[in-house]
């Protein structure tokens, strides 16, 4: 099948549908989007008005830009964190789910490719990620307000939600159809995700610990971060919201940093392209998705177990079959 | 329409299929029997694209399964063993997105899934949700399910199991229908009975090995030998069954005789010609009441071919 001919299945997949109406249909859906709202609205509501009673505390009146700001910044992580929490959730049973329901082997027979089942699924899943993060923007909106985040800011910040979403949501897919079970495919999708955002942030610590050890008194260089903190999307997004604490680089610089660590001279490498951390943060977790979906595709696949222009050895015959 | 040839599989170490081959001619059901374990689902699912043989050929209306499996699930309708629904679907939804599964057209479906509900007695249900359909329905919905893009043939796993006696011989007549309609119907099963009724060819495996294939009356015939006949006379004593007995005992071709309380159960040969026997025994003034060919006895079918090859 060509690739224009899935582009197409994926336009008009009928698993899209089934699982949109399906999960509507259950009382979790508006109850979650209204967890969620709340929760994120209780953030921001919280944030505001800590910092508009430290701020007056400290100055004798609230300085609107920091204080949007800063809430702003407290609801977009915590949005980061419910969307690293219900991606691999919805997931992570999308396939091993269809197998314990003994209804997989009915849709691999029918004319659905292996990559529209788990095209399907993926945007099924994350459609509904998408609807909570769309309900969410006025809330983000209001904060607007204030001050102190501007739209490229904002519209980084969603970016960064939904590309994390699609990278747990595809990695979820993967595992679900790896394992048997979809206990097993949470648990393992949360794993992998507890990787992503606290195990790349453990490592660059420890990475940022050793390299730059003793070169901080030495070195009028500024202190390198660790490239492993570009692929946090945590990080990522303080980079975004927080200008001032962005380490810039080049893309020399970061491929440096990645494969050779911080150089003795504590100054890596300039010229050529400059990248920003969410850019690579992106791109890592796209590459993940892509990765993620096609293993996911390969493996639904080799259910079907037959594929064309395989034809089995034939053996010949020991003795005819009786009574033909 | 289907053709297996030398059909091979094993899962580790055990032989799953070996040398399994059959046909099954277009318009016709193929009641495929053997215990559980023998073969048949593997079987089925390398006929229904679902499992890939280790050696041995499979074709359905010509096509080879391993090579044009796309084609191939165009062909055939499947219907597990075991199969689930989706939550929160009704059964005119459910219908739809199968339908859709098959790439049929969004104007035809609501049409596709109206006709099918029809004819597996569902329109009263069209708007309940699936999950809550009892199991008889569910198995109803199932087949109606692997109809959606009216395929040629029809690969029905154990499509009785776990029915009350209603639902069996509603999901019977079903068949029977589907069958008039022209469709080729695999169907396997390990209760001999229904197959028997339902089946015009038959296929026989165990342990994986085809015992007999073919159409039921020769398969019959070749592993049961001779036919049988049940004779019941009209208000006849010990002496009057006695001598019936000695009188069908002596002729030619007869080769048992069973006395049994009310009525002789004879054994004949092909040679026998059954309004001869008839004409006899009304010859020598016994009151037939009754003279029947007893029908085949496919559990007998069944229990000689796995006898002789566990033998």
């Amino acid at each position: 099948m060509g690739l224009w001919q899935r582009w197409v299945d994926g336009l008009d997949n009928p698993i899209v549908v089934k699982e949109g109406v399906s999960r509507m249909r259950t009382w979790r859906a508006p109850v979650v989007a209204t967890l969620y709202l709340g929760l994120i609205g209780a953030v921001g509501y919280a944030w505001l008005n800590i910092g508009e009673a430290a701020n007056q505390f400290a100055a004798g009146r609230p300085v609107a830009a920091i204080v949007g700001q800063d809430a702003f910044a407290a609801m977009a992580f915590f949005q980061l964190a419910l969307v690293c929490l219900f991606a691999p959730a919805l997931a992570a049973g999308a396939i091993s789910g269809e197998r314990e329901r003994q209804t997989l082997d009915v849709l691999l027979v029918s004319r659905v490719s292996a990559f529209g089942i788990v095209w399907g699924k993926l945007v099924a899943s994350m459609a509904y990620i998408l609807l909570l993060i769309l309900t969410a923007l006025p809330l983000f909106s209001a904060v607007f307000l204030f001050g102190g985040i501007d739209f490229q800011q904002f519209v980084l910040s969603q970016v960064l939600t939904i590309s994390t979403a699609v990278c747990l949501g595809a990695i979820a897919l993967f595992f679900s159809a790896l394992f048997q079970r979809s206990l097993a495919a949470t648990v393992s999708s949360y794993a992998a995700a507890f990787v992503l955002m606290v195990g790349t942030a453990v490592v660059s610590f420890l990475v940022s610990l050793t390299q730059t050890f003793g070169r901080i008194s030495t070195s009028a260089a500024p202190l390198q971060t660790a490239a492993e903190w570009y692929f946090n999307p945590f990080f990522a997004l303080a980079t975004v919201l927080f200008p001032t604490s962005v380490v810039h680089t080049t893309l020399r610089g970061f491929l440096q940093l990645l494969f050779f660590g911080v150089p003795a001279s504590g100054v890596v490498a300039v010229g050529g392209p400059g990248v920003d951390p969410w850019e690579v943060c992106v791109f890592v977790e796209a590459l993940i998705a892509v990765a993620s979906v096609a293993g996911a595709v390969a493996l639904v696949r080799g259910r079907r177990a037959v594929r064309p222009g395989r034809t089995p050895e034939r053996i010949e015959p020991v003795q005819p079959a009786e009574a033909q | 329409m289907i053709s297996v040839e030398s059909l091979h599989k094993e899962f580790g170490r055990r032989v799953a299929l070996d040398e399994v081959s059959f046909t099954v001619p277009k318009g016709e059901i193929f009641g495929f029997v053997g215990p559980n374990g023998a073969g048949k689902t593997t079987t089925i699912r390398i006929l229904a694209t679902l499992s890939s043989a280790d050696a041995g050929d499979a074709t359905v209306a010509g096509i080879p399964v391993a090579e044009d499996p796309g084609e191939v699930r165009n062909l055939i309708g499947y219907m597990p063993d075991f199969f689930g629904v989706y939550d929160r679907l009704t059964s005119t939804e459910y219908l739809e997105f199968y339908a859709a599964c098959h790439g049929v057209a969004r104007r035809k479906r609501p049409a596709v899934a109206r006709e099918l509900l029809e004819l597996v007695d569902l329109s009263d249900r069209r708007d309940v949700q699936v999950d809550t359909l009892s199991r008889g329905m569910k198995q109803r919905l199932g087949l109606a399910r692997a109809l959606v893009h009216d395929p040629a043939v029809l690969l029905l796993d154990e499509p009785a199991s776990g029915l009350d006696p209603r639902a069996r011989i509603e999901m019977k007549e079903l068949i029977r229908e589907l069958r008039r309609m022209g469709k080729t119907i695999l169907i396997s099963s390990h209760i001999l009975p229904e197959l028997e009724e339902l089946c015009t060819w038959v296929g026989f495996i165990d342990n994986g090995r085809m015992a007999a294939a073919g159409p039921m009356a020769e398969v019959r015939d070749a592993v049961v030998s001779g036919r049988r006949l049940r004779v019941e006379l009209a208000d006849a004593g010990e002496e009057e069954m006695a001598r019936a007995e000695v009188i069908l005992r002596e002729h030619e071709g007869v080769l048992d005789v069973e006395r049994l309380p009310d009525h002789l159960e004879v054994t004949v040969g092909p040679q026998v010609v059954d309004d001869d026997l008839l004409a006899l025994l009304v010859e020598r003034k016994l009151r037939v009441r009754s003279f029947a060919v007893i029908p085949g006895d496919l559990s007998e079918v069944f229990m000689r071919l796995t006898k002789d090859q566990m033998n």
